[in-house]
């Protein structure tokens, strides 16, 4: 059993972001990266779905990890190899200007990685349901589409379904809303989209990230890129809108001015 | 009577005593005599060979330096030939042990000259002044050695401290063997020359001398004569751990991994079970029993021999390995008290850390709230697992200037001081006493966990990453003196950094505080506070030896009260080697107890020195702390509480 987790390297949740001048971008030269949290739970579901593939009697299952980006994406691939994935795939785009990621829209991105896929025919495919920086949560259900695999989104939990040929289908666990979840059948190969939160995490540890240094990883080369479908007209920092003024005065003054703010400035009464 | 009142009593009498002299050996005796001694140094060396094999086999230990000589030539005549840690720390069992250990040395000539007779030769020359007045020396020390020899097997057989474990025999048959050694030596001096009694006597003194030999290795009476060589070449730093080279050293994880110093110091081990008393886990009804560790190794050195690729931590482990587990090695506190009490030069600490590093660094270790902590560490870069935003608010909050190379001082926050809201109290008036002391200081923009809960965990990957950003920060900062609140911050910076580069010179906020005592006391106004208990933090005594400092500055503020363990004794608060963030503890808290002690001073106020102490103190208090609980401050707290609002309230802090 193959399992290809496709991983982005997003910004780190502390990172201080500032807007390029052009204000359709954010400045990369002074941020700290980090693996996508939700990718990080697809990682651990293939890690683990690996183990319990052996202990079902299904055999050696592979992890191979896969991201589109410029050279400093490898070490969010070394730290997926650190975690136990098997070998990585990294599909090399510019680090800015024509073909690079930020001139890239989702659509683009998800038929690079779908490119980096189809080479390696696997049963499964899982990535993050989104990306914690754009947050578009497109790539995923758009490179199945790209594959012409059946998919199933927001996924907490997978397991092998079926009898006699255990493992030509999967069980999913999928969340709704208001902490309702639903169980859903998928044949293989399919793509699954992670939701966050659905297992714990594994720490990076010293034997890992010596082992990784003999893992394989391999360089593709990216395909130019296709026109644009959408635009990114501006980004922006949020405006910070929470501001607090103490009334003064007697009770009905303080009354008075409320009913004022109210009707004037809010415009709620 | 006092031992030299005895010694110089005994020694008048010199004039009285004579050794008697068996009469000359015949040719067949002697054969005989050679015999049994070529049997008895035979059977030492056969017993003793696989255990200089087990320590001489083990890895070396590539980071021991002998220098500086001076230090371990002092630590061996203070605590080996001095016995001085022996009698400090068990004050009538060590003395008796220390009258034991100097009788041993005065009969070291009296034996070779027993043997030497044997064949005929008086090496000692007896009947010459310098052999009368030995003899009678000896003589003394053979009454001292009697009686405590005496007093520990009365201690051991009848009293039955429960540190010594299950009575053994093998304890028994040793000390009626000294016994026997004394009391032959003693009646000598009473019979008469040449008679066969004199010739039944030395038999019986030889006898008892060449069956001693053999017993002692295999056993932990190996300790008189590994335990010197184990004191001088003790690790020269406490809790120190060793770098991981290569690609293949994760801690210890097999038998590969133990190295000569480790093993030694296992061989070495007398089982008197200070450190298993002084342990806060083993007093608190946890798995891990110290003495136990340290005999794991050695039962599995036994078992395995050395360089075995068998692992440390089995799954069923057998016999006295059972005390080498998982759950015991993560229920250490790092207090370092076993190996602060420990006779023979023990370490304890590179093997429980040790241990956690190879089961960490390799991924066996799967804990909830361990794998939190990493996690934390590795995204947010502080143990508290808070937003960053969090402290840059607190220090616009309380008006910080940030660090820009014009300060004196930059004060390291940590991640109490910066996210704990007890942890920033205690920060923002030790920044309030330096203002008023008009020292220039600044925080660095941004801080990341010194690296404590991950060192001591055994997490090496994170530990690195951690120390090589901070040394960064303080490099990029152009800082050159730093203070802190907290003395896991200050040991694992000053120490532990090392492996990584020079971190700047830093110190303790108790340390700031003392030099400043002059200064301070003329600032201060108002009465002096009540009475407060003050608690030794592990990580500023054991670690660091610093002890009066703190006591300096709580003096300044209130009356100094002593727990019934201070100092080097203290008991530890829980919080230690990244247990404050493992959950609740199985049975018993070790806080609870501690802050029980602390109570019972009846002291006004309780002074903490580390806010980690202070946080468990906090939440102990909560449910021992009864009607009236004590108040809980720690020193900067104290001190700050002295000092005139207008320093406190003077706006912009100085930059």
């Amino acid at each position: 059993m193959k399992i290809v987790v496709a991983v982005k390297q997003v910004p780190e949740r502390e990172a201080v972001l500032r807007v390029t001048p052009d204000g359709r971008s954010i400045d990369e030269s002074d941020v700290a990266w980090t693996m996508n949290e939700p990718d990080a739970y697809a990682l651990e579901e293939a890690l683990q779905l690996k183990q319990r593939a052996a202990e079902a009697g299904l055999g050696e299952a592979e992890v191979v990890v896969l991201s589109a980006g410029p050279e400093r994406v490898q070490s969010t691939l070394r730290e997926a190899l650190a975690k136990g994935a098997d070998r990585a795939l990294h599909v090399v785009t510019p680090e800015s200007g024509e073909g690079s990621l930020a001139e890239r829209g989702s659509l683009d991105v998800a038929r690079l990685l779908a490119e980096a896929v189809k080479g390696e025919q696997p049963e499964l495919v899982l990535t993050g349901l989104q990306s914690d920086d754009l947050g578009a949560g497109q790539t995923g259900v758009v490179m199945a589409e790209l594959l012409g695999l059946p998919h199933a989104t927001l996924v907490l939990q997978v397991e092998f379904a079926g009898q006699g040929g255990v493992g030509r289908r999967i069980k999913v666990r999928r969340e709704l809303e208001d902490g309702w979840t639903q169980f859903v059948e998928v044949p293989l190969p399919a793509l699954l989209t992670i939701q966050s939160g659905g297992n714990r995490l594994r720490y990076a540890t010293l034997m890992g990230i010596k082992r990784a240094r003999q893992k394989e990883m391999r360089e593709l080369s990216a395909a130019t890129p296709t026109q644009r479908v959408d635009e990114v007209v501006k980004v922006s920092p949020p405006l910070r809108l929470k501001q607090t003024e103490m009334l003064t005065g007697a009770a009905e003054e303080i009354a008075a001015k409320l009913v004022e703010r109210l009707r004037f400035e809010v415009k709620v009464l | 009577m006092t031992a030299a009142g005895m010694l110089v009593g005994i020694v008048g009498l010199r004039l009285n005593l004579r050794l008697a002299e068996p009469a000359s050996l015949g040719l067949g005796a002697r054969v005989l005599l050679a015999a049994l001694m070529l049997g008895s140094a035979g059977l030492f060396a056969w017993r003793g060979a696989p255990i200089a094999r087990a320590i001489w086999g083990s890895k070396k230990d590539t980071d021991l330096r002998l220098r500086p000589l001076g230090r371990r030539g002092w630590r061996f005549f203070w605590e080996v030939l001095c016995q001085a840690k022996v009698i400090r720390q068990r004050r009538l069992p060590g003395l008796a042990h220390a009258l034991v250990y100097w009788g041993f040395l005065a009969f070291a000539l009296v034996t070779i000259n027993d043997l030497a007779e044997g064949f005929g030769c008086d090496l000692l020359a007896r009947a010459g002044a310098f052999g009368a007045f030995y003899v009678a020396f000896a003589g003394a020390w053979a009454l001292l050695v009697a009686f405590a020899i005496a007093g520990l097997f009365a201690r051991r057989f009848l009293a039955r401290p429960k540190w010594l474990g299950e009575v053994s025999l093998e304890s028994g048959v040793i000390a009626l063997l000294i016994f026997a050694l004394m009391a032959t030596y003693l009646a000598m001096l009473v019979v008469p020359q040449r008679s066969p009694a004199a010739a039944c006597l030395w038999w019986a003194h030889t006898l008892v001398l060449l069956a001693f030999l053999p017993i002692i290795p295999g056993t932990k009476h190996l300790h008189l004569l590994l335990s010197p060589l184990t004191v001088f070449l003790k690790r020269p730093e406490f809790s120190q751990l060793s770098k991981l080279e290569g690609d293949e050293e994760f801690g210890l994880v097999t038998g590969k991994d133990l190295t000569r110093i480790i093993a030694l110091q296992a061989y070495s081990c007398v089982e008197c079970g200070r450190c298993t008393e002084h342990c806060p886990a083993a007093a608190t009804g946890k798995v891990l029993n110290p003495k136990e560790v340290v005999l794991g190794v050695k039962a599995y050195l036994n078992s395995y021999g050395p360089g075995s690729d068998a692992p440390l931590l089995q799954d069923e482990p057998e016999g006295r390995q059972k005390a080498l587990s998982m759950p015991a090695a993560f229920a250490c506190t790092t207090c370092g008290s076993c190996e602060y009490q420990c006779p023979v030069g023990v370490q304890h600490l590179p093997v429980l850390i040790g241990l956690r590093r190879g089961a960490v660094n390799t991924g066996a270790w799967e804990d909830r709230y361990g794998t939190k902590l990493f996690l934390s560490l590795e995204r947010q870069g502080n143990s508290l697992g808070m937003g960053a935003a969090e402290r840059d608010k607190f220090i616009a909050k309380q008006r910080f200037p940030l660090f820009d190379g014009s300060q004196e001082y930059c004060l390291w926050l940590g991640c109490m001081g910066s996210y704990d809201p007890k942890g920033r109290e205690i920060v923002a008036d030790f920044a309030r006493v330096m203002q008023a002391l008009g020292t220039s200081f600044g925080v660095l923009k941004k801080e990341s966990c010194a690296g404590d809960p991950a060192r001591r965990l055994g997490n090496d990957l994170l530990f690195g990453e951690l120390a090589e950003q901070g040394l960064k920060s303080f490099a990029q900062a152009g800082v050159k003196k730093i203070v802190t609140v907290c003395p896991h911050c200050l040991r694992t910076i000053a120490s532990d950094w090392r492996e990584y580069g020079v971190a700047p010179e830093i110190e303790h906020h108790s340390e700031f505080m003392a030099r400043h005592a002059a200064l301070l006391e003329r600032l201060m106004v108002g009465e002096q506070g009540g009475s407060v208990v003050y608690h030794d933090p592990c990580y500023l005594g054991r670690y660091r030896e610093v002890y009066e400092p703190p006591r300096a500055v709580v003096a300044m503020a209130g009356e100094l009260v002593e727990a019934e363990r201070h100092r080097e004794r203290s008991f530890c608060c829980g919080a230690g080697g990244g247990l404050a963030f493992l959950g609740e503890e199985a049975g018993d808290r070790v806080s609870h107890g501690r802050t029980r002690e602390l109570m019972e001073t009846g002291a006004k106020t309780i002074g903490t020195a580390c806010p980690f102490c202070n946080s468990m103190f906090r939440d102990a208090l909560g449910e021992v702390g009864g009607a009236a609980p004590p108040q809980l401050l720690d020193i900067a707290q104290l001190v700050a509480r002295r000092l005139p609002a207008q320093a406190l309230d003077s706006g912009e802090l100085k930059g």
